[in-house]
């Protein structure tokens, strides 16, 4: 085998890790400033917007909450509901429809998929007009399925998956299931699937960061106060450019990533360890 | 992914679509109570419209909600004050449940919210909507005006009570539909006014009396400029940056940037480019950017130089300076070395205005809280609590109202204005602000515009270019004919 | 790798039936309102709250429009410049890290805490990150203008985000610094799917790290490079909230991007609809013309000679047989 000299090696280490560790704070920084913030009054936020040292105002800017009808637990819960159901749908489903590009051949398989990709290439201001309008005609505003359900129609997730299968999915896996006798959605479900974990965490952290954050939609498509998800409360506490509470802005906004911290974490190790491919060595 | 991202800008655009289509469904439905906004008054009397008396007006008693759409909890807050007095006044609970809807400005999302609930009609449909000043005119006057409800048709006696209250003429001009009918007012006065710091007057000229200084600096920009040099020669600056003279430069042209469906640069506005030059050249301001940190560090005298003075209404000085002058009593930081007077022009800035939908279906009731809140001078009128701080119990924030009559038998002396009685100033502020030259298209138009006008002052590109550049501009955005 | 092929008769009806919630998906809550916008784009519709539109006499009157619109071609410039100098350091950093943590023999101490931490900047609202970064840039007092004296670099506040070059700079670098996270992560994920008998082989063989990056790690991720590519061209021909919320375009339309501009024709005074759609739809060719070259340039050579050649088989096949009979 051959190794790179022992000196040169301590180098590169050394060089990484200084890239890295700039690179995190560069990350860090940003959530740093806006946990200190929360604890900041808003004219302090206003004389100065970046400060790296916390305040004494935590408590008043939590009782600005109170006056503005800004329920977190609520705000969690729907939250929650919205960005978990479309997570769940939209991986599934993306990872079924990708299985289907990717292991069997049929007649309109590649007009499919070239249908996909165009659908993802309509840019979002196109795909969305309309969407509203259709949705007040029937009835679903103040319902939380026109949040979740489009995510079973997720282009890019397919498109990643199928990227993802071509590459991992071997042949042999799933005939050797048929040849146990295994039926097609079994199969799916019980071999592919596990094949595809790294793929379905990176996935869905990245649409429940999206649909947790997504502010315009639910804004309009929900008035009742009961439905608010976090980021409609935080955009409630602005108010108008005039008069806004900066400081409970920023405690709101806090509360608002925390979750997806945990969801993060949570997801994250599938991201970090190649966990994956047990079920796949040939 | 992130196209994720871009879709705020999707939502926002089907949004508004969607008012499109559901008004179309609308229209195929008979309306039964009022065809027509001017149905009622016209039906019972003569053409002129502005002499008759209000009509007799009715609730639907199967209506039990009373639907508020608003972008603060301002005007949520006054109808809570609205039922208790009117608890007192009649012995019985309010009738009606208020539902409150607010959708802050900041995102972008009230305006296609609201147009699509007034569009949508039906029992969720607002009753009382609030409207901005930067929007309002496209609720009073421009394409969502066929939705506001004339004060008149819901038995308000407007001619008699705006005479009264002495409500400025510039909130009337603004809230006054092409109709010639009155559809939006507000309870809140924002004539503005030129806030000034005591010491640095008495430093330059000797005195900080307001009828002294208000001839430094005014009337006119030659005044203004000349106060200017004074101010430098002893190294302050006259105001913060270019921004705290727009707002008196814009409300105080003339016209709107829109006539006739032409782009028009009126006199006034083109000379801000030259003035904002001046002031950069001379270096008469700190040079910052309205609503930056910077700017308000001006106000603490925490800037490259201290600041002489700022342009606002009543609400720039409790929501903004206030608490930006880096104390909270006479003595500390700028607070109470502050006085006002009269500016070198005559502009409002900002306000809030109230709207009724003309198909509520409890247009009494509707039309007893506006009146409440925009036209009645009496002690138990909002804008008398408003004006005093009282509506959430004694030594709240005092303000300059729309209605005159009350300005006059309220105090306005305020602490941070070192005792000065600020309704001296504001009374007569709202009476030079002229409402005639806004148009739905400001925001957009005013930020092409002072983004030109920046190119200029900075040496970036000529006078004659950055006119060109702007024109393109609009030219390029907007549905507007320009020469 | 791929083993053989399936036979394929038996189970192709399962490729149409795994695809039907994704259609129906698709049909209901998107189609619609595509071929609405496709439609608006022809017509004359305008104005807040209008719902009867014709078909113009010139169907493409918008089109012609909006191309000849000066700001537009400035907001095609503009988005190209700015995705370039975001995209090229963001792959290149992506592909490093990933090179970085996928290897074998010298694995990083904190690497799981890293690959955590660089995602984070995605986490946080495009509003907030606007804030953030004007006043980091703020004139003509703030940090970065601080920094500049302490260093001695300026001697007055410098202005910077007036400056087009440093404006549009500042863009492309929070673009780059939101998601080079990211495109790290879906690279990692590819790197993950690649099977480990590979890189035994080449342990075996005595590979370096580098060789093993350049010729398995690299080659094996091609088609997830391709869905980075794709994906990050159609984002950055898409992206919106940052140049919107933290300069609205400017200074001077520096950095106006083309759904900016979009958004401004909608919705910034004159709700001129159809010329919105019209420019969405100039946006979507545009984006599949570029997609397409990417496609093209990424293919899979081998597994298109394979058919080819397939073909050419069946062809003499036939031939053969034909000449018998």
């Amino acid at each position: 085998m051959k190794h790179e000299p022992i000196a040169g090696r301590a180098i590169t280490r050394t060089i990484k890790y200084i890239v890295c560790i700039t690179l995190a704070i560069l990350s860090v920084i940003p959530f740093w400033i806006m946990i200190m913030n929360a604890t900041r009054g808003t004219y302090e936020i206003q004389q100065s917007a970046i400060s790296l040292l916390p305040s004494t105002f935590l408590k008043s800017n939590f009782q600005v909450f109170e006056g503005k009808a800004f329920n977190p637990l609520v705000g969690f819960m729907n939250s929650f509901i919205i960005a978990g159901g479309a997570t769940i749908l939209g991986v599934y489903f993306s990872s079924l429809t990708a299985y289907a590009l990717v292991a069997y051949q049929w007649r309109l398989r590649q007009p499919f998929f070239t249908f996909i990709m165009a659908v993802l290439m309509i840019p979002a201001q196109v795909s969305g007009i309309g969407f509203y309008q259709f949705m007040y005609r029937i009835g679903w505003t103040n319902s939380y399925f026109p949040l979740i359900l489009p995510a079973i129609a997720a282009p890019a997730v397919v498109f990643f998956m199928r990227q993802y299968l071509a590459g991992a999915l071997s042949v042999d896996i799933v005939n050797s299931a048929r040849i146990d006798g295994a039926g097609e959605f079994y199969t799916f479900n019980r071999i592919v699937l596990p094949i595809m974990k790294p793929a379905m965490a990176t996935q869905a952290i990245f649409s429940f960061v999206g649909s947790w954050n997504n502010l315009f939609m639910p804004l309009i498509l929900l008035t009742d106060k009961s439905k608010y998800t976090m980021p409609i409360m935080v955009s409630l506490l602005r108010g108008d450019i005039y008069r806004t509470e900066y400081g409970a802005v920023y405690l709101g906004l806090t509360l608002t990533v925390l979750p997806l911290f945990i969801v993060y974490f949570a997801l994250s190790k599938y991201i970090i360890a190649g966990v994956a491919l047990g079920s796949m060595k040939e | 992914m992130k196209r994720i991202l871009a879709l705020v800008l999707t939502l926002a655009m089907l949004f508004t679509l969607a008012v499109g289509f559901t008004g179309c469904g609308k229209e195929a439905d008979p309306t039964p109570v009022a065809p027509d906004t001017s149905s009622p008054a016209e039906t019972s009397s003569a053409p002129a419209d502005t002499s008759t008396p209000a009509p007799e007006v009715t609730d639907d008693p199967d209506v039990k909600v009373l639907n508020l759409w608003s972008f603060t909890d301002e005007v949520p807050k006054m109808l809570d004050k609205y039922k208790e007095i009117y608890k007192e006044r009649t012995g019985n609970d309010f009738p009606y449940e208020i539902k409150t809807t607010i959708i802050a400005t900041t995102d972008g999302a009230y305006q296609p919210a609201l147009d699509q609930a007034l569009a949508g009609g039906g029992s969720d449909a607002p009753d009382i909507y609030c409207a901005e000043a930067a929007f309002v005119l496209k609720y009073t006057q421009g394409d969502a005006s066929q939705y506001a409800a004339a004060y008149k048709d819901l038995g308000i006696d407007v001619d008699k009570l705006v005479a009264e209250s002495e409500i400025a003429q510039y909130t009337v001009e603004i809230g006054t539909r092409g109709d010639g009918k009155l559809v939006g007012l507000g309870y809140q006065a924002t004539g503005g006014a030129f806030i000034y710091r005591r010491s640095i007057a008495k430093d330059v000229w000797g005195t900080d009396d307001p009828a002294v200084i208000k001839d430094k600096v005014g009337p006119g920009w030659d005044k203004f400029f000349q106060a200017a040099e004074d101010l430098k020669a002893k190294g302050y600056a006259i105001i913060s940056g270019d921004g705290d003279l727009w707002h008196a430069v814009e409300n105080s042209s003339d016209q709107g940037w829109i006539v006739d469906g032409k782009l028009v640069i009126d006199p006034k506005r083109e000379a801000f480019l030259d003035y904002s030059k001046k002031l950069k050249d001379n270096g008469y301001h700190n040079d910052t950017t309205d609503w930056t940190d910077a700017w308000y560090a001006d106000m603490k005298d925490a800037g490259g130089k201290k600041v002489f003075g700022f342009f606002g209404p009543a609400w720039l000085i409790n929501y903004v300076m206030a608490g930006n002058s880096g104390g909270e009593a006479p003595g500390e930081g700028t607070y109470g070395d502050w006085a006002v007077c009269e500016p070198p022009v005559g502009f409002f800035w900002g306000g809030t205005w109230v709207l009724a939908n003309k198909d509520t279906k409890i247009p009494k009731a509707v039309g007893e809280i506006i009146e409440w809140i925009t036209l009645d001078n009496s002690e138990t009128g909002l804008q008398y609590y408003w004006a005093n701080g009282t509506l959430y119990g004694p030594g709240g924030t005092k303000d300059t109202v729309a209605s005159g009559a009350v300005m006059k038998k309220s105090d306005g002396t305020l602490p941070f204005l070192g005792g000065q009685n600020m309704f001296d100033v504001f009374v007569p502020a709202g009476e030079f602000a002229n409402g005639k030259n806004l148009t739905q298209y400001d925001e957009t138009i005013n930020g092409y515009w002072r983004n030109q006008v920046s190119e200029y002052s900075n040496g970036n590109k000529s006078r004659d270019q950055a006119i060109a550049d702007f024109k393109q501009q609009v030219a390029d955005n907007l549905d507007v004919i320009v020469e | 790798m791929k083993g053989k092929r399936l036979k394929s008769v038996s189970y192709a009806k399962y490729g149409y039936i795994f695809s039907i919630p994704f259609v129906l998906a698709f049909l209901i809550f998107t189609a619609y309102p595509i071929f609405y916008t496709a439609i608006i784009g022809f017509t004359d519709l305008k104005g807040l709250g209008k719902t009867d539109f014709t078909i113009l006499e010139n169907p493409f009157h918008n089109f012609q429009l909006i191309l000849k619109n000066p700001s537009f071609q400035r907001s095609l410039q503009n988005t190209a410049i700015m995705w370039t100098i975001n995209f090229i350091p963001q792959i290149l950093l992506a592909l490093l890290l990933t090179a970085w943590f996928t290897n074998q023999r010298q694995k990083l101490r904190g690497q799981g805490a890293f690959k955590v931490l660089f995602y984070m900047p995605n986490i946080i609202t495009a509003a907030t990150i606007a804030i953030l970064f004007s006043t980091l840039f703020g004139y003509p007092m703030g940090p970065v203008n601080d920094l500049f004296k302490m260093l001695g670099l300026a001697n007055e506040p410098i202005n910077f985000l007036l400056d087009k070059w440093t404006a549009r700079g500042i863009i492309a670098f929070i673009q780059f610094w939101m998601w080079y996270g990211q495109t790290m992560i879906v690279l990692i994920a590819g790197v993950l799917g690649i099977n480990p008998a590979l890189f035994e082989a080449a342990e075996i063989d005595g590979a370096t790290s580098r060789q093993v990056f350049f010729y398995i790690t690299l080659p094996s991720l091609r088609t997830i490079m391709l869905f980075t590519l794709v994906t990050s061209l159609i984002g950055g021909m898409q992206m919106f909230d940052i140049p919107k919320l933290f300069l609205n375009g400017g200074p001077d339309n520096a950095t106006l991007t083309v759904s900016v501009f979009i958004y401004n024709q909608a919705f910034s005074g004159s709700y001129l609809y159809n010329r919105a759609a019209a420019a969405s739809m100039l946006l979507f060719i545009i984006i599949a013309i570029l997609s397409g070259i990417l496609f093209y340039l990424l293919r899979d050579k081998d597994a298109i000679k394979a058919k080819k050649e397939m073909k050419k088989l069946r062809k003499a096949q036939a031939a053969a047989r034909r000449a018998e009979a």
